[in-house]
C-alpha cells in the first residue's frame, strides 16, 4: 500500500504542513465578523490545495512536482504551547458530542459476533475516534523541541478602514504581541511576511483600498502586498451563501450563523489569493530556505573533517545535564538542521529530511537532550514510513522515540502518546494489528481515564482485526475501555463498550465475567433512564447462585430499584428467580384413581396396578359397560388425554428453588389455565387443535396478559411463600374446573417481591416424543385435561395408624371413609398390600373395647376363623365389605382395622379402596389409594428350643430365650400359647412354686423353661383340667386374663406369620407354633394398654419316631456276700410315628469310656441301619485304632455289672403303640451305676413308600442315663 | 508468587479457577485467564512448531501483562492449565514441574467416579492439593 494513500500518510500530509501566522487589526476582524466568520475561518477552507501541481527543487538538482499541499492558518495569539486543561476540555467535547449519536444505537439489540465480523473495517471503531486522535495529537502543537509547527510565513491583515494602514502593519509585527517562540529566540524572527488589505465592499467604494495598496506596494515591497475584497453582496442571503460554501463545509466550517455577505466572486477572490500565496510565496520561500540551510549544514557538518571536529568539540564541551537538554537557539546548528529536516519533510523530500534527522539524532544523543532526540527519532520513523523503506527501521525508530519519551517522565508523556498513535497507525497500515493494539494499550496507561478509554477501545478493535481474530482480548479491552469511560463519567460510551463485548462472554460459561458485564450494562442503562433495557440486562444476573452474598443482594437491590423506577409491574418471561424445576413437574389429576394424600401420588403406578389387579374390573369390561350406557359423548374414546372431574382440584406439583443466598418473597404463585367449554362430538379434534395452539404458545411466548383467569369456569389457587437462601420447596398448585370442557394448563405465574411478575409456559416437547412412540413415558406432561361431570368421591384415612411401632404391636384401628359428594357409592372393596401387618376386622369389632375383646371369657364359644380364606391370599388381601353397605352422599363410614407389627423394619403399606357409583356416570367405579409408612422397631426377640424329655414319654422341654432389643422400654410377659389343640404347655413341675419373671427391662435377656406335652394322641383326660391347656399365663393375673389365640385377629395374624416364617424355614419334622403375648410396661399408667404378640412358628421337634424310657427300681439293697445282684429293669418303648418300626436293643458291657467312643463312631459312619455285629469285635476294632492303652484297660478292668438276659432284642412296634422289653443286669458290687450303655437301633417300615424321608428311615438311639444305687444289704 | 491457577476445558469453559491473593481481584484474574485462551488458541492453531515440540504440553509464557505473567499447559484432551504469577523471572523448569504436578492432581480429581466430565471441579481435596502445589512453587529454586 502506498504510504501516502494510507490513513497515516494522509494524516501526516494534512497535519505536518507549513504554518502561517496571521496578524489582524480589530477592524479587519470586524469586517469578517459581518459574515459570521473570523478571518482565519474564512481563509482556511481554501488552504488545502488538492491539485496545486507546482514544481519543487530542494537540495538536489532534480525538481519534482507537488500535487497536494496544505497550509495551516493560525492566529499569532494561538501560537503557544497548549494549556493542558483547555486541551482536555476540547477533547472531552469531542467525546461527549459523539455521546449523543450513540443513543439510538443503545436502544437496539447488542451486536452479535456475525454483526461485528461483517462490519467493514473502518466502522469497527467509531469514526469519531479518529477525530479524537487528531485532537489528542494537536494538543502538542507548537512545542519548542520541534519546528514543523513553527510559522513559515506571517500574514499581516489591515482593514481598508484603518487609519494609516502602513504604520498599522508595523504595529502588528510588534514584538510585544508576537508569540513567545519568536521572542525567546527559539525560532528565527526573520520570516516571510505578506501584507493584505481587507476591504469591505459595504463600507464604501473600492478606490480607498486600491490607494492603500498602491501605497503599501511602494513602501513594503511590490510582491508582498495584496488586496482582498469581501462582503460584496448587497444583502445577506443565506441560501445562496450556503450553496457556495457547500464544497468547503467539510473542512471544519461549522459556525455559520445565517447572515453571510460573501458572494461567489468573493470566494473566488479568496481562493485565488490563497493559491497565489501558497505557490508563489510560501513554497519558493521554503525551497530557498532549504537550500540555504543545506549549504550551511554541508559546510559545517558534512565531510570527515567536520565530523571529527564535531565529536571533539562536543566532548570537550561537557555540558551539565539539564532537564530538557541544553538550550538551542535558532542560530545553533542543531536547530538549523531540525528546521531543514522539517521543511524537507513538509515539502516531501523525505530522503533529505531523513538524512538530516539522522545527523541530528547523534548530536542530541551526545548532548543528552532526550526529548529532542525522541522527537527526531519520531520524525525519522515517519520518514521511513513515508518512504516505505525498511519497516524494521521505522519500528525501531518509533519504539526508540516512544521509550525515550516515557523515560523522561511527565513532560514527555503526551509526546509518547502522540508517538504511540502514529506508531499504532503505522502498524495498522501494515496489517500488524496485534502489535498496534499492544501499542494502544501501552499508551492508554499513560493517559487520563477518558483518553485511555478511547485508546483501549481502539486497541480492542485492533484485536478484532488481527488474524486470527482474538475475540477474548477484544472483549477484555472493551471492558477495560468501558470501565474507563465510566470513571470519566461517560456512561453512554461505557454502555456501548460493554454491550459490544457481551457476545464474547455469551457462549462460554464464564459466568463471573458475564455477570459483571450484564450487571454494569444494566446499571448504567438504569442511570441513563432506559429502564426496560436495564431490567433486561439485570435479569440475566439476578439468579446468580455462584456469587457472594453481598454481590447477590447488590444485584437484587438494583434490580428492584429499577423495576420500581418504571412505576409499573413488570412482566418477565422465564424469570429465573425463583427457579421452577420443570423436570419435577407433575400433574395430579384424579380420574377413576383418587388419592388420599399427596404422598400417595408419588407411589409408582405399577405398584397400585399390581395391587388392584384382582379388585377392579378388567378394562375391556369396563369400557363396554359404560360405552353401552354412554355411547356418544365419550371424550376419551380416541385420544389419550387425561381426564379430570369437575369440581375436583387438579394439582400440579413442582419444585421451586431459590438459587440465591438471600431469602426472596414469592407471592401469588398460580397456574395459568385455559378452559374451553365448547365440547361437542368433535372433541377429539379439538384436543389436537388445542395441542397445536399449545405449541404456538410455547414458541411465540405471548404476554402474560393474554391469559386471564376465568372465574366462571375454573378457580386457581394462589400460593405465597418465602424461600430462604438456597432453599428448595415443593409446592402444589391447584386448579379446580367448574364446568365440563377441556382444561389446558398453560404455565405458571408468580410475583417476586410484589414488583416483578414472572411467568413461564410449560414446554410441550415431551408430547411430541410420546407421539413418536415412547408411549410408556408416564412422566410426560399431560397439560390437556378433559373435564367430565362431577362424580362421587370418597376420602378416607386410617385413624391413628402409628408411624412407629414395636415389633409385635397389636392394635385396633378405625378406617374412616367419607363421601363428599351428593351421590351414594356402593360395592366397596378393599385390598391391602401387607395382610401380615393389617387386616380388616369384622363389623362387630368396631364397638369392642381393646384389648378386653381378645380375652377368653368374653366369647368362649369361639368363632374360629376359617383359615381357608386367609390362607389363600397371602400376597394381597382382598376384602369385600358387606354388600349392603352403601355410603350415602355426605355420610361418613367407619370400619375396624387390625394392625400387627410383624417384623422389624420399614414398611410401606398400600391400601386401595374400590367403590362403584350408585348412579350411572362417565366412570363406573373409582379407587381410593392410600399408603402409609410404618417403622417397626425391634422389641423382643423370642426363640424356642425344644428337646425331648428323657424322663417322660411324649413330653418336651422348651427353652424360651427372650431378649429385649429396645433401649428403654421394658415389657411384661403375659401369656405363652401353643397353637393347636394337640399341645399343652405347662411349667416344669419343679418350678411350680417359683414365680416367673414378670418384666424384661431394656437390653436384658431371659431364658425360661417349660414343658409341653403332646395331648393329641393321649386321651384328653389331662387336657380337661385347666392346668395344662395350650395357653399358659405368665403374669400373676391369673387365668382370667388369657387371650384367645384361636380367634380373630390373633389367629389371622398367626396364619400370616406362619406363611411368612414357613417360607423361610422348611423342616420335615413335626412343627410347633408358639405365640408369646407381652405387654409394654408404660411409664405412666394413663397410657392405654399396649399389647405385643410374638409369633414363633414351626419350631422343630425331635426327629425320633420312638420314645423310650427305662423303668425299674432306683435303689436296690442286696447282700453281695451271697450272690451277685440281679436288677430287673424294663425298657418302655413307644412308637409315635405312623409306621411300623422294627427295633433292636443292643446292650454292651464295658466301661463308660468305651461306650462313649462307640456312638461317635457310629454316628460318623452314618445311618448304618442294622448292626448285627458282636460288640466285642467292634470295640476291638475301635481300640486297635485308638491305640493299645484302652484295650489294656478293658481287658484288665472288670466291669462292675453286666447285662444278662439278652445282648440284643428285637421288637416290632405298631404305630402309636408301646412295648416293654425286660432287661436284667447283674451287679457285682455295691455302688451307683449308670445303665446307659445300651443302644436302640430302629428301622421304619413305611406303610407306603416315600412317605418318610431318608433321615427318619432308620436310626440309633443312645441310652439315657439311668442311675441305680445298689446297697450292701444287711445280712 | 502464583496468584491464580485455572483449569479450562476443551470448549474453553472454566473448570476450576482459584486465586491466591487476599485482594478482591477475582474479576481481573478471570479476565486475564480468559484472555490468555486467545493466545493458546493462536499457538494451537498455528503449528509452526517443529517436530520435537509437537508433543510438548507445556506452552510457556503466554501473556505478559504489566503485572502478571501467564503460563500455559495443554493436555492431550485439550484441557488447558493456566498459571498466573507475579514473579518476574520464572524458570521454565519450575513452571514445567508445577504443571506436571498440577496435571497429576487434575487427573486424580477427574478420575473420581462422581465427577461429571465437563463440569466444574468441586472436589475439595483437589483444591487442597492444588494449594500445596502452589505453595511449594518456587521453593525448589531457593534451596
Amino acid at each position: 500500500m502506498d504510504p501516502l494513500r494510507s490513513y497515516l500518510g494522509r494524516l501526516l500530509l494534512e497535519d505536518i504542513t507549513p504554518v502561517v501566522m496571521v496578524l489582524t487589526t480589530p477592524l479587519a476582524e470586524a469586517a469578517c465578523r459581518r459574515s459570521g466568520l473570523s478571518f482565519v475561518d474564512m481563509l482556511s477552507p481554501f488552504s488545502l490545495f488538492k491539485k496545486i501541481d507546482v514544481p519543487v527543487r530542494t537540495a538536489s538538482d532534480q525538481p519534482y512536482r507537488l500535487q497536494m499541499f496544505k497550509i495551516r492558518m493560525v492566529y499569532a495569539s494561538d501560537i503557544h504551547k497548549q494549556d493542558h486543561e483547555v486541551a482536555d476540555e476540547r477533547i472531552k467535547l469531542v467525546v461527549s458530542e459523539a455521546n449523543e449519536k450513540t443513543l439510538p444505537d443503545l436502544l437496539a439489540d447488542p451486536p452479535q459476533l456475525e454483526d461485528v465480523v461483517n462490519k467493514p473495517e473502518a466502522e469497527l471503531c467509531p469514526l469519531w475516534t479518529k477525530r479524537f486522535n487528531r485532537e489528542l495529537i494537536r494538543t502538542l502543537s507548537f512545542s519548542d523541541h520541534e519546528t514543523f509547527d513553527h510559522p513559515v510565513a506571517c500574514l499581516l491583515v489591515v482593514s481598508s478602514k484603518d487609519k494609516e494602514p502602513i504604520s498599522k502593519f508595523a504595529d502588528l509585527f510588534n514584538t510585544n504581541q508576537l508569540p513567545s517562540l519568536l521572542n525567546e529566540g527559539i525560532m528565527d524572527p526573520q520570516i516571510l511576511k505578506h501584507y493584505l488589505v481587507l476591504h469591505d465592499q459595504q463600507d464604501g467604494p473600492q478606490e480607498i483600498a486600491v490607494n492603500i495598496l498602491a501605497e503599501m506596494r511602494s513602501t513594503l515591497g511590490l510582491n508582498d502586498c495584496k488586496l482582498l475584497c469581501i462582503n460584496s453582496s448587497a444583502q445577506a442571503h443565506g441560501s445562496d451563501a450556503d450553496n457556495s460554501w457547500l464544497p468547503y463545509k467539510a473542512h471544519g466550517l461549522h459556525n455559520h450563523e445565517g447572515a453571510c455577505f460573501l458572494n461567489t466572486d468573493d470566494l473566488n477572490e479568496i481562493k485565488d489569493f490563497m493559491q497565489d500565496f501558497a505557490s508563489n510565496h510560501i513554497i519558493p520561500y521554503m525551497e530557498q530556505k532549504i537550500r540555504v540551510l543545506n549549504q550551511q549544514v554541508a559546510t559545517t557538518r558534512k565531510g570527515f573533517r567536520n565530523q571529527i571536529k564535531n565529536l571533539w568539540w562536543r566532548k570537550r564541551d561537557d555540558v551539565p545535564e539539564a532537564a530538557n537538554g541544553p538550550m538551542y537557539t535558532f542560530t545553533s546548528i542543531e536547530s538549523q538542521i531540525r528546521v531543514l529536516g522539517d521543511y524537507a519533510f513538509m515539502l516531501r523530500d523525505y530522503e533529505l529530511a531523513l538524512s538530516n534527522y539522522r545527523l541530528l539524532s547523534t548530536d542530541y544523543k551526545l548532548d543528552k537532550a532526550w526529548k529532542r532526540f525522541a522527537g527526531v527519532q519520531e520524525m525519522s520513523g515517519l520518514c521511513y514510513f513515508m518512504l516505505d523503506q525498511s519497516r524494521k527501521d521505522a519500528e525501531y525508530c518509533m519504539e526508540n522515540a516512544f521509550s525515550t519519551y516515557l523515560r523522561i517522565g511527565s513532560s514527555g508523556q503526551r509526546n509518547a502518546t502522540r508517538c504511540g498513535l502514529w506508531w499504532a497507525e503505522m502498524l495498522t497500515t501494515r496489517g500488524q494489528h496485534r502489535e498496534a493494539s499492544s501499542v494502544y494499550f501501552r499508551i492508554s496507561n499513560e493517559e487520563p481515564s477518558l483518553h485511555s478509554a478511547v485508546l483501549l477501545e481502539q486497541a480492542a478493535c485492533c484485536y478484532l482485526l488481527s488474524s486470527p481474530r482474538m475475540l477474548r482480548k477484544y472483549g477484555f479491552h472493551l471492558i477495560l475501555a468501558g470501565n474507563s469511560y465510566y470513571l470519566s463519567d461517560q456512561k453512554q460510551h461505557a454502555v456501548r463498550a460493554y454491550r459490544n463485548a457481551l457476545f464474547v462472554y455469551k457462549q462460554n460459561p464464564w459466568s463471573y465475567i458475564n455477570n459483571h458485564v450484564h450487571y454494569n450494562v444494566g446499571r448504567w442503562y438504569g442511570v441513563l433512564g432506559i429502564f426496560d433495557v436495564a431490567i433486561k440486562h439485570l435479569l440475566e444476573v439476578v439468579a446468580c447462585s455462584h456469587q457472594s452474598l453481598t454481590t447477590q443482594s447488590m444485584f437484587l437491590n438494583d434490580f428492584f430499584h429499577f423495576v420500581q423506577s418504571t412505576g409499573k409491574k413488570f412482566d418477565v418471561y422465564k424469570l429465573q428467580l425463583p427457579v421452577f424445576n420443570m423436570s419435577s413437574l407433575r400433574v395430579v389429576h384424579e380420574d377413576h384413581r383418587t388419592y388420599a394424600s399427596n404422598a400417595d401420588v408419588d407411589v409408582s403406578e405399577s405398584i397400585w396396578q399390581e395391587l388392584e389387579e384382582e379388585m377392579i374390573p378388567s378394562s375391556s369390561v369396563v369400557r363396554t359397560n359404560w360405552l353401552d350406557t354412554q355411547p356418544k359423548s365419550s371424550p376419551f374414546k380416541n385420544n389419550k388425554a387425561s381426564v379430570c372431574v369437575a369440581g375436583e382440584a387438579v394439582k400440579l406439583n413442582v419444585e421451586v428453588k431459590n438459587p440465591l443466598q438471600i431469602s426472596v418473597n414469592v407471592s401469588g404463585i398460580s397456574l395459568i389455565c385455559q378452559l374451553s367449554t365448547t365440547m361437542d362430538a368433535s372433541s377429539a379434534e379439538k384436543g389436537t387443535l388445542s395441542a397445536a395452539t399449545e405449541e404456538d404458545i410455547a414458541t411465540t411466548k405471548p404476554s402474560i396478559l393474554t391469559f386471564k383467569s376465568d372465574e366462571n369456569n375454573f378457580t386457581v389457587s394462589s400460593l405465597d411463600i418465602v424461600l430462604g437462601g438456597g432453599e428448595t420447596k415443593r409446592i402444589q398448585l391447584e386448579v379446580t374446573p367448574k364446568v365440563i370442557g377441556i382444561l389446558k394448563l398453560v404455565g405458571i405465574r408468580w410475583t417476586l417481591s410484589d414488583s416483578v411478575v414472572g411467568y413461564q409456559y410449560f414446554e410441550v416437547s415431551t408430547q411430541k416424543k410420546t407421539k413418536k412412540g415412547k408411549r410408556g413415558a408416564h412422566r410426560s406432561l399431560n397439560n390437556i385435561l378433559i373435564v367430565i361431570k362431577a362424580l362421587p368421591k370418597l376420602t378416607g384415612y386410617i385413624d391413628c395408624l402409628p408411624t412407629k411401632a414395636f415389633t409385635g404391636d397389636l392394635q385396633l384401628l378405625t378406617l374412616n371413609l367419607r363421601n363428599q359428594s351428593e351421590h351414594a357409592v356402593k360395592n366397596v372393596k378393599m385390598k391391602i398390600s401387607h395382610p401380615r401387618f393389617v387386616i380388616p376386622g369384622g363389623s362387630s369389632d368396631l364397638d369392642l373395647e381393646f384389648p378386653q375383646c381378645l380375652r377368653k371369657h368374653v366369647q368362649s364359644d369361639s368363632n374360629v376363623v376359617s383359615s381357608k380364606s386367609t390362607k389363600e391370599k397371602f400376597k394381597g388381601f382382598l376384602f369385600a365389605f358387606p354388600q349392603d353397605i352403601k355410603i350415602q352422599g355426605g355420610a361418613t363410614f367407619s370400619w375396624p382395622i387390625w394392625f400387627h407389627a410383624a417384623t422389624p423394619g420399614n414398611l410401606s403399606l398400600y391400601l386401595s379402596l374400590y367403590y362403584e357409583m350408585e348412579s350411572t356416570t362417565d366412570i363406573p367405579y373409582r379407587t381410593l389409594r392410600t399408603h402409609y409408612n410404618v417403622e417397626v422397631l425391634p422389641s423382643l426377640d423370642v426363640s424356642f428350643a425344644v428337646s425331648m424329655c428323657s424322663s417322660r414319654l411324649q413330653e418336651y422341654i422348651v427353652r424360651m430365650d427372650i431378649m429385649n432389643r429396645t433401649l428403654s422400654e421394658s415389657f411384661a410377659l403375659h401369656q405363652l400359647s401353643c397353637v393347636g389343640t394337640k399341645w399343652a404347655v405347662s411349667t416344669l413341675p419343679s418350678c411350680d412354686s417359683i414365680s416367673l419373671v414378670e418384666t424384661i427391662p431394656a437390653n436384658q435377656s431371659v431364658s425360661c423353661f417349660f414343658k409341653i406335652k403332646d395331648i393329641g394322641t393321649n386321651s384328653c383326660a389331662e387336657a380337661a383340667d385347666g392346668s395344662c391347656g395350650s395357653d399358659m399365663v405368665l403374669s400373676p393375673g391369673g387365668s382370667t386374663d388369657v387371650f384367645h389365640i384361636s380367634q380373630s385377629p390373633i389367629a389371622d395374624f398367626h396364619y400370616q406369620e406362619r406363611y411368612h416364617q414357613g417360607k423361610l424355614a422348611k423342616g420335615p419334622s413335626s412343627l410347633l407354633d408358639f405365640i408369646l403375648i407381652a405387654k409394654a410396661v408404660a411409664a405412666n399408667s394413663s397410657k392405654s394398654e399396649q399389647l405385643l404378640s410374638h409369633h414363633t412358628c414351626q419350631v422343630a421337634l425331635s426327629q425320633n419316631p420312638i420314645w423310650w424310657l427305662m423303668e425299674g427300681p432306683r435303689t436296690i439293697t442286696h447282700d453281695f456276700s451271697k450272690s451277685c445282684c440281679e436288677a430287673n429293669i424294663q425298657l418302655v418303648i413307644h412308637n409315635s410315628s405312623e409306621h411300623n418300626i422294627s427295633l433292636g436293643v443292643v446292650t454292651s458291657d464295658g466301661t463308660l469310656e468305651k461306650n462313649q467312643t462307640i456312638p461317635s463312631h457310629e454316628s460318623a459312619s452314618g445311618p448304618g441301619g442294622w448292626y448285627d455285629v458282636s460288640l466285642e469285635n467292634d470295640v476291638k476294632a475301635i481300640t486297635s485304632m485308638k491305640g493299645t492303652h484302652p484295650q489294656k484297660q478293658s481287658s484288665e478292668s472288670i466291669s462292675p455289672f453286666v447285662w444278662c438276659s439278652l445282648s440284643s432284642a428285637q421288637v416290632d412296634l405298631k404305630p402309636n403303640s408301646s412295648a416293654k422289653i425286660p432287661l436284667k443286669v447283674c451287679i457285682f458290687a455295691p455302688g451307683t451305676y449308670n445303665f446307659s450303655n445300651y443302644e436302640l437301633h430302629w428301622k421304619v417300615h413305611p406303610s407306603e413308600a416315600g412317605q418318610v424321608d431318608d433321615n427318619g428311615r432308620s436310626g440309633v438311639g443312645q441310652g439315657y442315663p439311668f442311675y441305680v444305687t445298689v446297697l450292701q444289704g444287711a445280712r | 508468587m502464583i496468584v491464580c491457577v485455572a483449569v479450562v476445558g476443551h470448549q474453553n469453559n472454566p473448570l476450576y479457577l482459584q486465586s491466591f491473593t487476599e485482594a478482591d481481584d477475582a474479576l481481573k484474574l478471570h479476565h486475564v485467564v480468559h484472555c490468555s485462551l486467545d493466545v493458546i488458541d493462536e499457538r494451537v492453531n498455528n503449528p509452526k512448531r517443529n517436530a520435537p515440540t509437537l508433543n510438548e504440553t507445556f506452552l510457556g509464557l503466554l501473556y505478559p501483562t504489566e503485572n502478571y505473567k501467564v503460563y500455559g499447559y495443554l493436555t492431550n484432551t485439550k484441557v488447558k492449565f493456566l498459571m498466573v504469577t507475579t514473579d518476574l523471572d520464572v524458570k521454565d523448569a519450575d513452571a514445567r514441574n508445577f504443571f506436571r504436578k498440577f496435571h497429576a492432581a487434575y487427573v486424580d480429581a477427574v478420575s473420581n467416579p462422581f465427577h461429571v466430565p465437563g463440569k466444574k471441579i468441586a472436589s475439595r481435596s483437589f483444591g487442597a492439593r492444588v494449594s500445596t502445589i502452589v505453595k511449594s512453587f518456587g521453593s525448589g529454586t531457593t534451596v
